[in-house]
Parts: C-alpha cells; sequence; structure tokens
C-alpha cells in the first residue's frame, strides 16, 4: 500500500517536471517570461487607458483584476499546451501506451504551473500596489495568499479541460486563446460582474476565478475570513468540478482512441 | 504585365488558402476585436456613459482586428515557410523575396480589412451609427492610407522575420504595444507625453487620426494634410527598410546557402 503510494507520488512529480521541463523545448526562458508578464502588462495597460478615456479616474480596480488573472498564463495556456503538444510532438502514443496511472500522469501536468501562476501573480501584485498606490492597509495576508493560491489551483480546471480539447482539434489554440480573452470579459476582471447583461451573469458563476478574484478583491479593501468563506467555498467547488471534468473528458478521449487508435490521426 | 498579375494572384491565391481562411485567423480578425470593444463598452457603461463613443470602441476594434491579423499573418508566414523548408527555395527563385512577401501582405492587409467592415456594420446595424456627419472623401482617403501603412508594416515584419529568426520573439510582443501606442481605442492624447512621443514613429497613428478627424467631420486643412503625410513619409520609410533587410537576407542565403539557421 505504502509502496504504491510512494510510487504514485513520485510519478506524479516526475510527470509534473518534466512536463514543465518540456516547454522549454519550444519556448526560450526570455519568449516564457515575456508571455508571462508581457501579455498580460500590455492588456492591462491597454484597459487602464480605456477605462481613463470613458471616465474612470481611478484604475485601481482594472488593474487588480488583470493582476489576479495572470495566473491563466500557466492555468489555462501553460497546461493547454503542455497537454496538447504531446500530440504535436508525437509523444502521446508512448504516453498512452505506458501502464503508469492516468490520474498522475494527467494532474501531474498542473503542479509546476500552479506554482509559477501563484510565483507570478506574488511578483506582480505587490508592484502594481506600489506603481497605483493600491493600500495594503488592514489587509489580511493570510487571507489574500490564500485567495491567490485557490485561483492559481482553480484556473488550472481550463487549461486540463482546453488541452484535452487540444488533443481532438487541430484548432484547440484558437479556442484556448478565445476563452482566455473571453475571461477579460466575463469573470469580473475590468468591471463588475453586475454591469453584464442579465443572460450573462449566470456564465459568470458557472466559471472559474470569478469567486476568487471576487474575494481577493475584498480582502484588499480589508474583508476578513467570514465576508469572504462563502466566495472561496463556491471557488474551491467550482475549481474541483473543472479539475474533474478535465480529467473525465481526457479519460473519454483515451478511451475512444484505444477503440479507433486515431487520437494521432487528425 | 500578364506575368505579373499571375504571381500576384498564384501568390495570394496560396496565402488565401493556406493561412488566411482559418479558424485562427477569424479569431484574429472578429473575435478578439469583438471582446476588446466589449469590455470598452461595458467600461463606458460601469463609467455612467449612457451611449459609448462608437468611433473608438466599435471602429477601434475593427483596426485592432486589422493589426492582430496582420501582424501574424505576415510573421506567422515566414516561420511556416523556415519550418517547411520553403524560404530558401523562395529566397532562391526568380522573383525577389519583397515581391513574395509583398503580395501576401497585401492579401492579410485585404482580409484584415473585413474586420473593419465587420465593425462598420455592428456600428450601423446594432448602434444606429450615422454617417451624416462624416467628411466621406477624407474617410476614404484615410482608410486607403492606413491600409497602405499597414502593408509597409507588413513588409517590413515579414522581411524582419526573415533576416532574423530572434526577431520573432519581439514580433510576437508587438501586437498590444502598437495598439496601445497608436491609440487603436482611444484618443492619443490618453497617453502620457512620452508614450506619445514614441507613437510618432507608427504610420498607423497618423493614418488613423486622419481618418478619425475625418469621421469627426473635419474637412481638408493644414492639419489633416499634415498626418496623411506623415503617414505615407513613414511608410516608405519602413518600405525601405523593408528593401534593405530583403538585400541582407538575399546576401545571406548567397554566402551561407541557408536561412533556416539564421
Amino acid at each position: 500500500m505504502m509502496k504504491s503510494l510512494v510510487r504514485i507520488v513520485r510519478l506524479y512529480l516526475f510527470q509534473a517536471w518534466y512536463s514543465y521541463r518540456s516547454l522549454f523545448a519550444w519556448s526560450t526562458p526570455f519568449s516564457y517570461m515575456t508571455s508571462k508578464f508581457g501579455y498580460p502588462l500590455f492588456s492591462m495597460m491597454m484597459f487602464v487607458f480605456i477605462g481613463k478615456f470613458v471616465g474612470f479616474t481611478d484604475p485601481s480596480y482594472i488593474v487588480l483584476g488583470n493582476i489576479l488573472l495572470m495566473p491563466i498564463t500557466n492555468g489555462l495556456y501553460g497546461i493547454s499546451m503542455t497537454i496538447g503538444n504531446e500530440r504535436q510532438f508525437g509523444a502521446l502514443s508512448y504516453l498512452l501506451g505506458s501502464p503508469a496511472p492516468r490520474a498522475p500522469l494527467f494532474l501531474g501536468r498542473a503542479l509546476f504551473h500552479i506554482l509559477d501562476g501563484f510565483l507570478t501573480v506574488c511578483i506582480a501584485l505587490p508592484i502594481a500596489m506600489l506603481f497605483f498606490d493600491i493600500q495594503f492597509k488592514g489587509v489580511n495576508l493570510f487571507l489574500l495568499v490564500g485567495c491567490l493560491i485557490l485561483i492559481t489551483i482553480a484556473s488550472t480546471g481550463l487549461g486540463l479541460i482546453m488541452g484535452t480539447i487540444s488533443l481532438r482539434s487541430q484548432d484547440g489554440w484558437m479556442f484556448t486563446n478565445t476563452l482566455g480573452q473571453l475571461l477579460f470579459l466575463l469573470i469580473g476582471v475590468n468591471f463588475p460582474i453586475q454591469q453584464l447583461p442579465a443572460f450573462l451573469q449566470p456564465v459568470s458563476t458557472f466559471l472559474p476565478m470569478s469567486r476568487g478574484i471576487q474575494a481577493a478583491r475584498m480582502v484588499v479593501n480589508g474583508a476578513g475570513w467570514s465576508n469572504v468563506a462563502g466566495l472561496l467555498g463556491g471557488e474551491v467547488l467550482v475549481g474541483l468540478a473543472y479539475i474533474l471534468i478535465g480529467y473525465t473528458l481526457f479519460r473519454i478521449v483515451e478511451r475512444a482512441s484505444m477503440s479507433t487508435g486515431s487520437l494521432d490521426s487528425f | 504585365m500578364a506575368s505579373f498579375f499571375r504571381l500576384a494572384f498564384r501568390q495570394m491565391d496560396v496565402q488565401l488558402r493556406m493561412r488566411v481562411l482559418s479558424l485562427w485567423s477569424l479569431g484574429l480578425y472578429f473575435i478578439q476585436p469583438a471582446i476588446f470593444s466589449a469590455v470598452s463598452m461595458f467600461l463606458s457603461q460601469a463609467a455612467g456613459n449612457a451611449v459609448p463613443d462608437l468611433i473608438y470602441t466599435v471602429l477601434g476594434g475593427g483596426i485592432m482586428g486589422m493589426w492582430s491579423g496582420l501582424v501574424f499573418t505576415s510573421t506567422y508566414d515566414i516561420r511556416a515557410d523556415r519550418r517547411e523548408g520553403t524560404l530558401e527555395l523562395i529566397v532562391g527563385s526568380p522573383t525577389p523575396l519583397r515581391t513574395v512577401v509583398g503580395f501576401r501582405s497585401l492579401l492579410n492587409v485585404l482580409a484584415g480589412a473585413t474586420s473593419m467592415l465587420a465593425a462598420v456594420l455592428v456600428a450601423v446595424l446594432i448602434f444606429n451609427y450615422s454617417f451624416s456627419s462624416i467628411y466621406l472623401p477624407g474617410v476614404i482617403f484615410s482608410f486607403l492610407l492606413l491600409l497602405f501603412a499597414l502593408w509597409c508594416m507588413g513588409v517590413f515584419l515579414a522581411n524582419l522575420l526573415a533576416w532574423s529568426r530572434l526577431s520573432g520573439t519581439f514580433v510576437d510582443l508587438l501586437e498590444l504595444p502598437v495598439a496601445l501606442l497608436c491609440g487603436f481605442m482611444y484618443p492619443i492624447s490618453v497617453l502620457p507625453d512620452w508614450m506619445q512621443s514614441i507613437s510618432v514613429i507608427f504610420p498607423i497613428r497618423w493614418g488613423l487620426e486622419a481618418m478619425r478627424d475625418c469621421l469627426k467631420g473635419s474637412v481638408i486643412g493644414a492639419e489633416l494634410t499634415m498626418k496623411w503625410l506623415i503617414a505615407l513619409g513613414i511608410s516608405f520609410v519602413f518600405l525601405l527598410l523593408a528593401r534593405w533587410l530583403d538585400g541582407k537576407v538575399h546576401d545571406h542565403i548567397r554566402i551561407t546557402g541557408e536561412l533556416r539557421s539564421v
């Protein structure tokens, strides 16, 4: 029992490390850093200037929202690429042919992206708070860190789902990219969810990160555990549901590929 | 002359089939600009404005689609040629690289114009945008100038990629900074002074400003003419730079016989 558990943990960690390292088979550290900080930074500036033009004098809402969205670079794009590239680089058949248990194989792809995404937001948030004069005073730092960890983990569910879709569709990256950009609109990054039309607001409640971002904003404004517990609980449930859906989808796609032998053929 | 048109038709036909007609391009031309426009509108609403400024929010999204489509298709063309091993064949063919890249970029720019068309349709059909106060000849001329400016930048970027693989990393980053600096979705005056100073080197900025002036009803005057001339002048500078890079690419392949390692 113990031996088997150690084997699974070891496999999980090895998969996590190798899948993260394999990113640099096609990406240089420079381009990785620019994609992590470049696009989020420039899109944030774009929204800040749009906000300034339409009449927002205080950009802190937009800045904070875009910083809190930063883990999506790892959670959605990074994980989706890590999974999708198995097919592109011809490693998928070997992976599926191996006797290794699927859960650590699949979920292991998220671990370093979670750490990386968390680190990114931990670096970016204090810098943004300093630049845009967002106050730390009265902030429960432990609670804020908890919110950031939760947001980062919850974002991986989308990556696991989109990664699996990338295994089946040649246009997987386009769908991932579109979803990533829709998040600017749907989860309260640039404006409160209440500003969305009534038919879009329920969509937001079913998306990961929306409650986490809302909770993190409240914590930055001085809220305590009792104020955000409900939101964080909801975020845990939505995040878990997405991770579970991603894993289930992967198993369905894997089974289908076993019967047709077609996963690598489109 | 017949061979020129045959070359143009073939290049644009292949480009259309291989690169432009894809879901990825459609995302760049329509989905991304629509999302940025929507965010802009909701922000405007959240700021208490009853009606969004259509010139910046909707038509700005159209410009965004044109630029994003161009910057990615033009540079991915060269990357794909390098990856597929056809770059040397193109450079080695009797037709100069700049001609091939020129026709490809032309199609990319024309395909991107559909993004603007879609934005105009949305502005008219959904938001009842009125053309009554615009200076139509000025708008048309400014738009053609904008297309020319985009084409020159597309040709320049494609040649830059052929000359140096490393430049691809920087080109990837260009999409949003140029949109940011040229004020696609807001007036340039919103930007800090130092950013306004940087944006003067982009012909798109001047073409866009001229087009917006005409959309607001400005008729030909010294200021408008100056913007047209600056846009035209800087576009030619980009074209000259592209020609210089093209020469360097041809020199390189004559010396080393390959371009993949660049």
